[in-house]
């Protein structure tokens, strides 16, 4: 009874007849008797507002908006909150006001935690609503408050002038000058720069993906005019596998995958969408127009065949095909799924957080979330067909002569199931086109969004409309009413600061093992601070007023001194900076899954260049699709098929290849932006028994065999895996494994004929000499240095 | 040895003890780094250059269990039929159930029977048994031996009523691809205790896999290492276990030999600590390629066990599985997961029912669990060894089928229980209504179960996070109680 004695002694101060009116409902009068009798009407500012004040406006008001709600403007009572409107004028009974301060229809009763409001209290809103719920107007507060927030990454991208720096012989470009600045106030030296074979082997992987040739690094290495970095990195930024390289980093981000996921994990056709990745980074398609031919490129006037395909970014989803299940359930999650990688990947925010209640952290309410939703709440998903112009032609025939056989119906002793057997012939000839998921705008009947209370689908709260977050830039439209287009459009506004940041900084990621802002999928409140945030903010500004051009960023990072440093851990920065934060040193990284069988296929001469197409099997181990609730076959790709790069390896969701699992693939089930690299035994036994690396192996030693005199092996071994000659010790230590595998070999024939190959063949014309380099290559090929970008 | 004396020998041979004495707690420095449950620790750049993750780690207060064997009957076993006896539910056999459970509107609440189906009484014979006398159906005389170990839980709830997403939910706790599961969470928060043999093995047995696949037991966001490894059934049982053909033991170890030694030197140059990571993990690799054959090897069990679990050497069966994963917990291993499949007995299909599919399921798995508890019982194993037997949901009170009969999936209520590892067993938790509809007393959800398996293995389940994406991750999302009746 406290909350109640409480309450009568501040009404009573308040308002003396508030106090008759406590009265009269205490000695026991019926409610509505009693206030009919005493009151004649309630006013919002004199009755209704202070007890919202003391009760409610804690959780919902200009503080705190719990539940999405605002309880101190009364145009925000009949905005409402997540659940919708909070009073329905003239109508108590079915305001939801009035259903949560009475705790009835599953609505935690409010103030939650708190006693419940006293009768009295209730039955002075009740009146208020029946009475009309009016209230004065206030212009000043619009029903779409701005939010405000200091926070670092909302805030404007500053120009930072680059420091002056006293000592400029290390410098080369602007990124060195933050990054030198920075090391001096702690006293530290940046690392001298890496010499000539490390450098191209760091570029050869990180832009291409592959190791170097013996002649490309020779060529590099007798370069002595003048430039020879800078044409080396044209070259390699120019490649085509450039767009393969990079391409597999934005499909990290995009999920992508060959089969649906979940149960059945049906296959799809998609990988029209892989490869128009590859194609527009390697034409260097600006990252606006990237972004918005995928986001929206099916909303562009005259969209072309391409930028429907682009759409495919968000038909990488997940795709339940369950028998019996609620097909708005997963439609639902595809959503959210976009709404959740769209927010990480460009704004690097963890939009999802407020999937079923306002963030914890940041400052996005349930609403704003469901306002993100709603502009791919009318996402409709086809399938489009690609045919060539040559299956154009071929199937604009096939029609014509179908067409003229049916004309044909009058002639008598063509009819009958003669002729249908002929038109199904034709039919059976007609090519198949290859196929891609994209998106389409739904244009009839489109679907209104609302909050659903606590994520759950089938409870729909308020009806919202597409918008991006108040605590960003304002989205503007001529429309009235705002599309995908406009959110695409938006993420490239002048005043927009995450997308510039969040992309410099992913690249950067790429290039230094960690972003400038670690956290690099939360740019938020509880993300780590940059470490060098005018350095970000100085390649943001950049990216943007570059035209959003991704390969100048490449370009400028790559030519920097910061990124041509050694790797080599030493001296004090080593002890003082062990994480590396303050870049006195470049990274060794260890290569991606991908990356790896590449550079074995590469090395042994195995590889197939070839960029593009369908997705191929190479040999994986019997017994992987076991685990799958639906059978499916692996029947290994026919010829050099076999040896394509990684990145066109069938990824099915639930039975991936296992050596992409084993070195940290992502598994595609929803937006990676950074592998974790993990070092483990299972690691070692792929890499040390799995048939495809002796394979590998193999071919390794019959190259070195044919293609080296033997006092030359060891060293034409080693760089045509790392690149270099070894040194005295590790020749060494190699010329006494040699021997030491020719002595088992010999010992046992049969073995060495038991390895891939045959034996009798060998360039040499002696077996147990390729047995005994097949066993070499074994090792150069397991050796961390072969894995490893330095 | 595999290092010869050169320059690099002693900077390598302090960094390789540090590493190799990882199993042997608090030796380095580097493992109390990691010794903080719930930390995550990347085997990453220099930074944690000597952090091995899977190093064991001090829980968050006592444990009652080091291991975990979860026996998953995928597909969501009936409930009516083994455990939960419904006299009620057989006397209205065939009516329809009362609009107070279903009311007859359109909302979808079933995969696929209508809101009006017909109820279904079980057809089988319930008693009685062990000194707790809990009921079991004739389907499960041998558990029905071992009643006074189990605790029965027979008010488990979930979220969905599909497949798929209910696994990952029971697996993963989150009804969506794309988090770890229970056993990668259990190891990031523990570490391992097995140094030659990968720490979380998954086991399968049935005409088809689990759905999801690897979704199952993926590390989801924690790193890679953390992914359950499984144990195949035919060829290598780990992927590269077997040494190439025309490759001896020898020319292996002297293979490694080379490999260490050029590894050694290139960590002499650059100074990366990863370098000696790399070290120990082909010298466990090494280790593995003996290791993991001899737990393979039934030679060394007497037939009298072989019999009890009904195992017969080389053959893929849950019962091999069964023996299997006591082998595994005798090594140290931390999490085993068993799958058997085909437990979704809709009806109309000749095996998919409740009359003779269920009996062959139960046939497979029955006396295997009984003797997994027994073994693990005799050997002093089962203190330590929390064993959980469930599936994803339940099943309907309803009929789906009659002929041959079958039940449509339900997420009111589903039984699951678990033995060991602190459990105290020989009781029943929870009590559902009259027709097993709903729970009317103790009502539990998925993430009450999660919670209790990490609280035997000493680890809180809401200090057990993750910081992925800019949010704490839990195995039980935003739920969870632990079950205090059983602990």
């Amino acid at each position: 009874m406290k909350g109640l004695a409480d309450s009568v002694i501040v009404l009573s101060m308040r308002r003396s007849y508030h106090a008759v009116l406590c009265l009269a409902l205490l000695t026991g009068s019926s409610c509505a008797a009693a206030v009919d009798q005493t009151v004649a009407s309630v006013e919002f500012d004199r009755d209704v507002a202070p007890i919202l004040d003391r009760h409610c406006v804690v959780c919902h008001g200009p503080e705190k908006q719990e539940s999405g709600l605002r309880l101190d403007v009364p145009k925000f009572l009949h905005v409402g909150g997540d659940r919708g409107p909070s009073v329905v004028a003239g109508n108590s009974k079915q305001s939801i006001l009035i259903r949560a301060l009475t705790g009835k229809d599953n609505i935690t009763q409010m103030p939650d935690g708190d006693d419940p409001l006293d009768k009295t209290q209730i039955e002075i809103i009740r009146r208020w609503i029946d009475q009309g719920a009016q209230a004065p107007e206030d212009d000043a507060v619009s029903s779409r408050l701005p939010v405000e927030s200091d926070h670092w990454a909302f805030q404007p991208i500053d120009q930072p002038r680059p420091p002056d720096v006293s000592d400029n012989a290390w410098i080369r470009n602007g990124v060195d000058l933050f990054v030198f600045a920075r090391l001096n106030e702690e006293s530290l030296r940046p690392s001298p720069q890496a010499d000539r074979v490390t450098l191209i082997r760091r570029l050869n992987f990180d832009l291409l993906g592959l190791p170097p040739t013996p002649e490309e690094v020779d060529r590099f290495l007798n370069d002595n005019r003048p430039g020879a970095y800078d044409r080396l990195v044209d070259r390699l930024v120019d490649s085509p596998h450039f767009g393969e390289r990079w391409g597999r980093h934005w499909l990290d981000v995009a999920r992508y995958a060959d089969s649906d996921g979940y149960n059945y994990d049906r296959p799809r056709s998609i990988w029209k969408y892989r490869d128009w990745v590859i194609e527009a980074i390697n034409r260097d398609l600006p990252f606006d127009q990237f972004t918005i031919d995928q986001l929206a490129g099916d909303l562009l006037d005259d969209a072309t065949c391409n930028q429907q395909v682009a759409t495919g970014f968000h038909r990488n989803t997940l795709y339940n095909r369950e028998g019996g299940n609620d097909p708005e359930q997963y439609r639902i999650e595809r959503i959210v799924d976009r709404v959740n990688t769209t927010g990480t990947v460009f704004l690097g925010l963890t939009v999802g957080c407020a999937e079923c209640h306002a963030h914890k952290y940041d400052p996005f309410s349930q609403r704003e979330f469901y306002e993100l939703f709603a502009f791919f709440n009318n996402c409709d998903e086809p399938e489009l067909s690609l045919p060539t112009p040559s299956e154009q032609e071929r199937i604009a025939d096939i029609d014509r002569q179908i067409a003229e056989i049916r004309k044909q119906t009058e002639i008598p002793e063509n009819a009958g199931p003669k002729r249908q057997t002929r038109i199904d012939e034709l039919k059976k000839s007609r090519p198949k086109p290859a196929t891609t998921l994209v998106i389409a705008e739904r244009t009839t009947d489109p679907r209104t969004t609302a909050i659903h209370i606590r994520g759950d689908f089938k409870e729909r709260g308020a009806v919202v409309t597409a918008n991006v977050p108040r605590v960003l830039p304002s989205l503007k439209s001529t429309r009235g009413r705002f599309d995908r287009l406009d959110l695409a459009h938006w993420l490239f506004s002048e005043e927009n600061p995450l997308t510039a940041r969040v992309t410099v900084n992913r690249i950067w990621q790429q290039y230094f093992g960690k972003g400038l802002v670690e956290t690099e999928n939360d740019f938020g409140t509880q993300g780590e601070l940059p470490t060098h945030p005018e350095l970000l903010d100085w390649l943001a500004d950049e990216f943007r007023s570059g035209g959003w051009q991704v390969k100048r960023i490449h370009r400028l990072i790559l030519t920097s001194a910061t990124y041509r440093q050694s790797s080599q851990q030493s001296g004090s920065a080593a002890e003082r900076d062990p994480a590396n934060r303050l870049l006195a040193r470049q990274v060794r990284l260890r290569l991606p899954a991908e990356c790896i069988r590449d550079s074995c296929l590469a090395v042994s001469g195995l590889l197939s260049g070839r960029i593009g197409g369908p997705s191929v099997f190479p040999w994986q181990p019997e017994g992987i699709m076991d685990v799958r609730r639906e059978p499916r076959p692996w029947t290994i790709s026919s010829g050099t098929d076999r040896y394509r790069r990684g990145m066109y390896t069938h990824f099915w969701r639930t039975s991936p290849h296992p050596f992409l699992t084993t070195f940290d693939a992502p598994l595609s089930d929803v937006c990676s932006t950074r592998r974790t690299q993990s070092n483990t035994p299972l690691q070692a036994l792929m890499l040390l028994n799995d048939p495809t690396f002796l394979e590998c192996a193999a071919a390794l030693a019959r190259r070195i065999l044919t293609e080296s005199p033997s006092n030359e092996r060891i060293n034409y071994a080693f760089r045509l895996c790392v690149s270099r000659t070894p040194s005295p010790e590790e020749r060494k230590s190699l010329q006494r494994f040699i021997e030491l595998q020719q002595e088992e070999f010999r010992k046992h024939p049969d073995t060495a004929a038991a390895l891939p190959g045959d034996g009798a063949t060998s360039p040499t014309g002696d077996p147990v000499e390729l047995a005994a380099w097949i066993a070499t290559a074994r090792v150069l090929l397991n050796i961390d240095e072969f894995i490893t970008r330095e | 040895m595999l290092l010869q004396t050169d320059k690099s020998a002693i900077e390598f041979e302090l960094s390789r003890r540090q590493f190799f004495n990882y199993s042997g707690v608090g030796l380095a420095s580097a493992a109390s780094m990691s010794m903080l449950p719930g930390t995550p620790v990347i085997a990453g750049n220099a930074a944690n250059a000597f952090v091995n993750p899977l190093a064991v780690k001090l829980p968050h207060f006592s444990p009652r269990a080091k291991h975990v064997i979860y026996l998953f009957m995928a597909g969501g076993p009936s409930q009516l039929e083994l455990f939960d006896n419904k006299p009620r539910l057989r006397e209205l056999n065939g009516e329809q159930i009362p609009d107070s459970y279903v009311p007859k509107d359109n909302t979808k609440r079933f995969a696929f029977i209508k809101n009006d189906a017909p109820l279904l009484g079980a057809r089988r014979r319930f008693r009685k048994h062990g000194q707790c006398g809990m009921e079991v159906s004739s389907l499960l005389p041998y558990t029905a031996g071992i009643v006074d170990e189990l605790a029965l839980i027979k008010t488990v709830r979930t979220d969905n009523f599909n497949h798929g997403p209910a696994k990952l939910l029971m697996n993963t706790g989150f009804g969506r691809p794309g988090r770890p599961g229970i056993g990668a969470w259990t190891i990031y928060g523990l570490g391992s205790e097995a140094d030659n043999l990968p720490s979380f093995v998954v086991l399968t047995t049935g005409p088809r896999g689990p759905r999801n696949g690897t979704q199952l037991y993926s590390s989801g966001f924690l790193p890679t290492i953390h992914q359950g490894v499984p144990l195949r059934n035919s060829g290598d049982p780990i992927l590269g276990l077997t040494n190439p053909s025309g490759i001896s033991r020898r020319q292996q170890r002297q293979a490694v030999d080379a490999i260490q030694t050029l590894n050694a030197e290139r960590f002499a140059v650059t100074g990366d600590g990863e370098i000696t990571t790399r070290i120990a993990a082909y010298e466990m690799a090494f280790r593995m390629q003996s290791a993991a054959p001899e737990m393979m090897d039934f030679g060394s069990e007497t037939l009298q066990t072989l019999d009890a679990y009904g195992a017969k050497p080389s053959e893929s069966s849950f019962a091999n599985n069964c023996l299997l994963a006591r082998r595994l917990v005798e090594r140290g291993v931390r999490f085993v997961q068993l799958f058997h499949t085909d437990w979704d007995h809709h009806g109309s299909d000749k095996e998919q029912n409740i009359d003779n599919g269920i009996e062959s399921r139960c046939r497979e798995i029955d006396q295997p669990c009984a003797a997994l508890i027994s073994d693990l019982r005799e050997r002093g194993l089962l203190d330590d060894t929390l064993v959980v037997w469930g599936g994803e949901f339940g099943r309907t009170p309803q009929a789906q089928d009659t002929s041959p009969a079958g039940r449509d999936h339900h997420i009111e209520t589903s039984c699951v229980w678990m033995a060991g590892g602190g459990i105290r067993g020989g009781q029943t938790v929870g009590q559902t209504d009259e027709l097993g509809f709903f729970a009317i007393e103790n009502p539990l959800h998925v993430n009450d179960l999660h919670a209790t398996i990490l609280h035997q293995l000493g680890l809180n389940h809401e200090r057990l996070t993750y910081r992925f994406q800019g949010r704490d991750f839990r195995l039980t999302d935003v739920g969870g109680n632990v079950i205090k009746q059983i602990v």
